[in-house]
């Protein structure tokens, strides 16, 4: 819940309002810091909304303005000298809303998306957290499903060692590579566009890695405690800095295809046509990407990239006794 | 004396305050002459009818917050609003008292709620989390080690979760491959389905009158949210129906494929493949999106059938062939 730097709209000030007043009545006192930090606000922010609260009260009434009883207040004296706001009179709002219809469907799709991690799975917590924000929602939130994901051995295996905080040795197969024994320090699973990816500091390269679960296989748990527990884990599917670079051009609507192989940086649009700098390992693994494009994606530079794209089509299309017209081939 | 311009947060908060503290409700008037926001521009002259507006949209403004407020008509006249009163009952507002958390479901929680990549539900997820850390709840540990994300990138996503919300039938241009142009729809949407890391919308074809899943990416253009409503109960176990409905397909779609040991291809099909007398069989919910992975597989895969799906994997291969001849190659 980090500070952010988009201005609040007035609906996000008194959502952040209807939340704040219980949050200080049941906390007592709380540091300006602390309190900017729960609701993602700077510390400057939260205290001009805290000087605010004090204009809040019950309507007066018949033209009569409110007596000192009917509105907020605060300890004005902490706030200015210590930085610590108390709420020293409250007129309403004393009690937590219920979740909105988009509180409840963003957290219950989250439920759905966490049950696969077996850290929350052996918790048994999910059916009841879930019965409890629909009961607790203002509107039936619309519903958004997320589909479950098997969790095989290997995922298994290897969120006991992130777990247990030991090491992991298995046999990692890269495309276009031999199998290799590779042990790791656990450090973080990703899942993300139903994939697992494992993030760790892989005892032969000595650095962070990434390694794709599904090419994982025959995981087993050492007892070495991990050492690089405490490492910052890479940028997911950050380039490395002996990368090749390969050049490619593209349909704008294909664009988001590419995922996060494209930075911003790195492309620019003419009419409608995206030119890409894609960075990968290997130059020529850009065969597999401009494959699964069908021809939507055209290599360009280095001709070894766009050789091997176009011999990997044409080796497929072999299997189909369909080859390539332009290449001889003797039977 | 001229009226000091009071921010509509605080308006629309006083508001709040003012609704809650009224057991028999307030007049529109009352609420006008009375409540600080109103008050001050009623007295600069600002005309009633103008104030009634702000009013009205304010009142929807604070609904969409998850605020109830209820409209206590004339009890003889349902339908004439002039004497209505305006209250907010606490009971719907407070989320129920019976509804505990513990720190262990707090951790499950923060964890759901951190999945979202998209900006706006992340501060729903956010906001939700906050809800319940204002109770007074403080959590375990986090749960660390576990990096599950959620992308909601369809621009067709946000009005679509708006239209199930409040059950509005929407249309929008959907783009079949193989089609050459994108044909109209009408649906009522009912679910937004998370499935192979694809946003899909699950609802009735109007024209059809049947139940259908839409792929978002296969929107063209914009989803627009028609003010034809529909009856909620539609809603109730769509998101179960939809996941049977993908069930259903896959068990029925099979494909059977031949590939290389020891490839990408063999590593990334055989997680979800069983075997077969001739290599394996895939289940497949879409066949246009199976055929893009398996060309991505090069001369890795071969489909043996079905022929639709061997047909699409040539067309494929056979247009990156021909996105990367050279000139100088002879044809």
């Amino acid at each position: 819940m980090s500070a952010q730097s988009k201005p609040l709209l007035a609906a996000d000030r008194v959502r952040l309002y209807l939340t704040l007043v219980p949050y200080l009545l049941e906390h007592g006192q709380v540091s300006l810091a602390e309190a900017a930090e729960e609701f993602g606000v700077t510390p400057e922010e939260m205290r001009s909304m805290v000087e605010k609260l004090t204009v809040i009260g019950l309507p007066g009434d018949s033209g009569y303005w409110q007596q000192p009883q009917e509105m907020f207040d605060i300890n004005w004296d902490l706030l200015d000298e210590d930085d610590v706001i108390e709420i020293t009179n409250d007129v309403a709002l004393r009690r937590v809303p219920r979740f909105t219809a988009r509180e409840a469907a963003a957290l219950l799709a989250g439920l759905q998306m966490v049950a696969a991690v077996p850290a929350v799975s052996d918790s048994g917590l999910i059916a009841g957290l879930i019965s409890k924000l629909s009961r607790g929602a203002a509107d039936a939130p619309a519903e958004v499903v997320v589909a479950p994901t098997a969790v095989d051995d290997v995922r298994q295996v290897v969120a006991r060692g992130v777990q247990e905080g030991v090491a992991v040795s298995f046999t990692y197969q890269a495309p276009d590579a031999a199998p290799m024994t590779r042990t790791v320090d656990p450090v973080q699973i990703l899942i993300t566009n139903a994939q697992w990816y494992l993030q760790g500091w892989c005892h032969m390269r000595q650095a962070m890695r990434t390694f794709h679960l599904d090419r994982v296989s025959d995981p087993r748990l050492t007892d070495i405690p991990i050492e690089h527990g405490d490492d910052s884990v890479p940028e997911a599917f950050a380039a490395a800095a002996n990368d090749g670079e390969v050049s490619v051009q593209l349909p704008l609507r294909l664009a988001p295809l590419l995922g996060s192989f494209l930075s911003a940086a790195d492309m620019r649009t003419v009419d409608g046509l995206v030119h890409a700098r894609l960075h990968l390992a290997d130059p020529r693994g850009i065969k597999r990407i401009a494959a699964k494009l069908g021809g939507g994606l055209e290599v360009v530079e280095p001709a070894i990239a766009r050789t091997a794209t176009r011999e990997w089509a044409a080796a497929g299309l072999a299997l189909y006794h369909q080859p390539d017209p332009s290449v001889r081939t003797v039977d | 004396m001229m009226a000091a311009r009071i921010p509509a947060e605080e308006r629309l908060t006083n508001l709040v305050v003012a609704l809650m503290a009224t057991e028999i409700g307030l007049t529109k008037q009352q609420i006008l002459d009375n409540v600080s926001g109103y008050r001050q521009r009623a007295d600069a002259g600002t005309r009633t009818d103008a104030l009634e507006k702000m009013f009205e949209r304010d009142k929807d403004e604070l609904r969409t917050l998850g605020v109830p407020i209820e409209t206590i008509g004339d009890p003889s006249d349902p339908n004439d609003l002039r004497e209505a009163r305006y209250r907010i009952p606490q009971a719907e507002y407070d989320l129920p008292a019976d509804i505990e958390f513990s720190p262990a479901e707090l951790a499950v929680l923060r964890l759901a709620g951190s999945v979202w990549s998209a900006e706006s539900v992340s501060a729903d997820a956010q906001s939700g989390v906050r809800k319940i850390r204002a109770l007074g709840i403080d959590g375990d540990e986090p749960i660390i080690g576990f990096a599950p994300r959620i992308t909601a990138r369809d621009p067709g996503f946000a009005p679509l979760q708006e239209a199930i919300e409040k059950s509005r039938v929407v249309e929008f241009d959907y783009l079949k491959p193989g089609e050459d142009a994108p044909r109209r729809r009408r649906i009522r949407p009912l679910a937004l389905v998370d499935y192979e890391a694809r946003w899909h919308v699950f609802g009735v074809d109007v024209d059809i009158d049947a139940e259908r899943m839409f792929l978002l990416s296969r929107v063209a253009g914009e989803v627009a949210v028609t003010g034809e409503g529909f009856d909620p109960e539609l809603r109730e176990g769509a998101g179960d129906r939809a996941l049977a409905g993908l069930d259903r397909v896959a068990a029925s779609n099979s494909a059977l494929l031949e590939v290389t040991p020891g490839t990408e291809a063999a590593l990334r099909l055989g997680r979800r493949a069983t075997a077969a007398p001739q290599g394996i069989h895939v289940p497949f919910v879409d066949l246009h999106i199976l055929a893009d992975e398996l060309a991505s597989y090069g001369p890795e895969v071969r489909v043996v059938e079905p022929e639709p799906l061997r047909r699409a994997v040539i067309e494929r291969l056979s247009a990156v062939l021909e996105a990367h001849r050279d000139p100088e190659e002879a044809r």
